[in-house]
């Protein structure tokens, strides 16, 4: 058999699954956070203030990742929550809705971050804009679909119907993306270009590419940790799990 | 007018939810993993009993 194709199979069991990600989540964690130090730094003290929004414009390092992870981690989901409805592949309802809580925080920093740095731009901690509104109703989404999983005893149960939730709120996607060209609205409009000419001065991109990248490794680490919590959870009472509980001090130290 | 708080208010709700997606998880690891110690404690307790009075006799 194929190497990769054997792995993705070996993935799919549930002591496998343990190890890959109690190895791997603690490097993807230090290493985006490493990265996002970088650009946090270049950011905040390194990159000029900007002409007319001064030094509050630097929210945009946070503010700009945290909104396109909020939508990348719901399409990823919805992804996951497709392939364990189509195929009934145990990890991958894990994995979507290891996802929701992840991409709920981003959401929340997303809607925060834009209303503290609406308060000095717009005169306003919020208005009902269509961009904010509809990011609004995918933190609203993104909490339904913890709450659903967490409704119904049956986990399995639980993750289909919460993954359907999720199938069905991909649509929300392209309206948050396009709202700003379909009304007229108090959010500026695209301004970072991902294939051609940004309208940002070039001297004030590094810092975000590195959040960008940042933010996205951040979130291979979070997925793992709480993917493994939730497998853990689901596997209780498994041999393999009662001889890891035995030997977690000795991984504790590891 | 200087945006110093507004720029240091976003960063700290980002650092803030960082550091909750960080913990939580392994928080809830920990809890798990000490639930299995003390499952496989209790059912070892249980078989090594059993062994010890293996026809069931009532203490007198």
């Amino acid at each position: 058999m194929n190497p990769v194709v054997r792995w993705f199979h070996q993935l799919g069991s549930p002591p496998y699954f343990d190890r890959f990600a109690a190895r791997w989540a603690p490097w993807a964690h230090g290493v985006g956070l490493l990265v996002m130090a970088w650009g946090i730094w270049q950011g905040l003290f390194v990159v000029p203030a900007d002409y007319q929004q001064g030094d509050s414009f630097r929210i945009l390092y946070i503010h700009v990742p945290s909104a396109w992870m909020s939508l990348a981690v719901f399409a990823l989901m919805a992804v996951y929550a497709a392939i364990a409805l189509v195929w009934r592949i145990k990890l991958c309802e894990i994995l979507a809705m290891a996802c929701a809580p992840i991409g709920a925080g981003f959401t929340l920093i997303t809607l925060a971050t834009g209303s503290i740095w609406g308060k000095p731009m717009w005169g306003t901690w919020w208005d009902w804009d269509p961009r904010l509104t509809t990011e609004l109703v995918l933190l609203f989404l993104y909490l339904g679909i913890i709450g659903l999983y967490h409704a119904i005893d049956d986990r399995r149960a639980a993750a289909r119907a919460a993954g359907l939730l999720a199938i069905v709120g991909v649509v929300l996607l392209p309206v948050i993306r396009y709202s700003v060209d379909w009304w007229n609205s108090l959010h500026q409009g695209q301004t970072i270009n991902l294939l051609g000419e940004s309208k940002m001065d070039p001297s004030m991109l590094p810092p975000l590419w590195a959040m960008v990248i940042g933010t996205h490794v951040w979130f291979v680490g979070s997925l793992l940790a709480r993917a493994r919590a939730d497998n853990l959870w689901r596997e209780a009472g498994k041999d393999w799990v009662r001889k890891l509980g035995l030997t977690a001090p000795v991984e504790a130290k590891r | 007018m200087s945006y110093q708080g507004y720029v240091i208010a976003a960063y700290l709700v980002f650092a803030v939810v960082l550091l909750w997606d960080y913990v939580a998880p392994r928080i809830r690891i920990r809890q798990l993993l000490r639930t299995a110690r003390l499952l496989a404690a209790r059912r070892a307790a249980a078989v090594a009993s059993s062994s010890d009075n293996p026809a069931g006799e009532l203490p007198r």
